[in-house]
């Protein structure tokens, strides 16, 4: 089976500070130690090889950090202030967080849902394969972030701008990497079923489902934290009526207030990592089959 | 031993509908290819295969062989000639789930069992039994039991492995119960031996005979091995490339049950001398102008 079509993921790196980038660096390395220890039980995550470089990178990031923040405190806020942030009142991060994150997943499961159903109608349907694919692909080139404010204009400061910018940025490389999967069918496999009859349901059911699965479980892992960005990026284009981490940020930042930018952000990496983290995780689990097939590689 | 080429047969065949007890390909005629690079895979071919009969189809590559299985499975339409599976044309014969088709490749489903693939059959096209009653040309017979079936084959204790857990051997023979879990009335398999190794392919080809003597289906088998031909079949269709066309049809007289100890016999290598002449004949005469 080919590599799995991934859509650029760029947008989410951008969008966050090195020492975001360094969290979802640990949680990556701890998911695949997770991953071997099932596999192999003479690897762990408690010995030292493989926690030793993740350690030694985060040290030598938060060091560097503190270096240019000592210098420069209008640049990047010290450590320690950040940390302070969250501290003296955690229930005002998590309550944003919650917010922030309730959206991006409600947006997503719209998308991935409608982009779900479109993959499988393109997929069954030459006609409307021609008819749809134009206006999807047309719909990706366009910035999601430029239609956020037209959407606050039209749909207000409430949840529904966040959840159609959330679906509308996760729905393209979910729709691409299932229509990729749908058609990843063994040309043999199909001859046993097209010799057996099967109705196009049962060969929708049966055997494109499944085999879109591994091309699904791809997509959800660069949509999840796309998700987060949506959600953050609809909260700036209304900014002060509503709760969320990106308005906690908009309204921080207007007051140059970096600590509390930054805790935000620091906040929104570890939403991001823990979210991929539970998709690796539930990935192992449902594509058994198909992982240790990369395993072995015949 | 009785040899006879495929011209001698007589030009005037009765309508395929009359005849539930055999396959009959009539004057099929297979042309790939756009006007300028034509390629005739099969030329006026015709192939009468009784029920209960274990036929090869053996010859060199582009001799159209593949293509003449594929016909039969209804995977793909001749150009010109008729097709008839017991009585009935592929389509209705596919419908009624009474053809088991075996790849050259296993084609498994990854995320089912073994168990789970053998069974797999049985759960599409549910309709196919009701039809399957009407059609004279099918034999009714009890569903087979998959798990009994795997355990024939050697798979007794592999029912609830993945199939990235089994050599290739074993996935070919799980394909090889998946087809004849449903019954059918011909199996065809498209050399489904040709990527195993030596010992397993001869060990596999004891239990497939094994196996059909068992539940007598009619077999038509595509393979490039004369030994494997020989081996297991009770006819033997030599074809000739270029264009695809039936250059011989051997019967092979060998008692049965054959097993490995008969097989080095001279009769099998009598056999398998007379196959490869009338391969090297047909190589010999070169392109004939279809």
């Amino acid at each position: 089976m080919s590599n799995p079509v991934v859509e650029n993921a760029g947008t989410t790196d951008a969008a966050l500070p090195a020492d975001a980038i360094d969290t979802a660096v640990v949680t990556g390395a701890t998911a695949s130690a997770t991953s071997l220890r099932r596999r192999a039980p003479g690897r762990s995550v408690f010995r030292p090889t493989v926690w030793v470089p993740a350690v030694v990178a985060l040290l030598v990031a938060g060091v560097l950090w503190e270096i240019i923040a000592i210098n420069n405190t209008y640049l990047l806020p010290r450590l320690g202030m950040i940390g302070q942030a969250i501290i003296t009142q955690p229930a005002f991060y998590l309550e944003n967080a919650g917010v922030t994150l309730s959206e991006a997943l409600i947006g997503l499961l719209i998308g991935f849902a409608a982009a779900f159903i479109v993959a499988v109608i393109v997929t069954e349907s030459g006609v409307l394969r021609r008819a749809i694919m134009p206006l999807a692909v047309v719909l990706n080139v366009t910035p999601v972030v430029a239609i956020a404010p037209a959407l606050v204009v039209a749909f207000g400061f409430g949840p529904g701008p966040k959840l159609i910018v959330t679906a509308l940025i996760t729905f393209f490389p979910i729709l691409m990497n299932v229509i990729t999967g749908l058609n990843s069918v063994s040309p043999p496999i199909l001859q046993v079923f097209t010799t057996l009859r099967a109705s196009r349901l049962e060969v929708l059911t049966r055997l494109r489902l499944p085999s879109s699965l591994p091309f699904v479980f791809a997509a959800l892992k660069v949509v999840f934290p796309l998700s987060i960005v949506g959600a953050v990026v609809a909260e700036f284009s209304a900014p002060g009526a509503a709760k969320g981490l990106g308005t906690v940020i908009s309204v921080a930042s207007s007051n140059s207030r970096l600590a509390v930018v930054y805790a935000a952000i620091l906040c929104l990496a570890i939403m991001g990592s823990i979210l991929l983290f539970l998709v690796t995780l539930l990935e192992k689990r449902v594509l058994r089959w198909h992982e240790s097939q990369l395993l072995t590689r015949r | 031993m009785s040899v006879k080429p495929a011209s001698v047969k007589p030009a005037s065949v009765k309508p395929a509908s009359v005849k539930p007890d055999q396959i009959v390909v009539t004057d099929a005629l297979k042309i790939y290819g756009g006007k300028t690079a034509e390629v005739t895979a099969l030329s006026h071919v015709d192939l009468t295969v009784e029920r209960g009969q274990f036929v090869s189809i053996i010859g060199p590559s582009g001799c159209g062989k593949s293509t003449l299985l594929r016909l039969i499975a209804g995977l793909e339409k001749a150009d010109s000639g008729e097709v008839s599976v017991f009585g009935a044309d592929p389509d209705r014969a596919c419908a009624a789930k009474m053809i088991g088709f075996v790849p050259q490749v296993p084609a498994l489903l990854p995320w089912l069992s073994v168990v789970g693939n053998v069974t797999l059959p049985s759960k599409v096209n549910r309709r196919a039994d009701a039809l399957r009653r009407t059609l004279p040309g099918h034999v009714q017979r009890d569903a087979a039991d998959p798990r009994a079936l795997l355990a024939k084959i050697g798979l007794g204790d592999a029912l609830d492995r993945l199939p990235h857990q089994l050599s290739g051997g074993m996935q070919q023979r799980v394909a090889i119960a998946r087809a004849f879990a449903i019954q059918a009335d011909v199996l065809l398999m498209d050399e489904p031996f040709s990527a195993l190794d030596e010992f397993t392919r001869e060990a596999i080809q004891v239990q497939l005979l094994e196996l059909w003597e068992q539940m007598r289906t009619t077999v038509v088998f595509v393979t490039h091995s004369v030994s494997e031909a020989v081996v297991l079949s009770d006819r033997v269709v030599v074809m000739s490339a270029r264009p695809g066309r039936i250059e011989a049809v051997i019967d092979i007289d060998l008692p049965r049950p054959r097993r490995q100890g008969l097989l080095e016999s001279a009769a099998v290598h009598e056999y398998e001398d007379l196959i490869r002449a009338r391969l090297q004949t047909a190589w010999a005469s070169g392109p004939v102008t279809a």
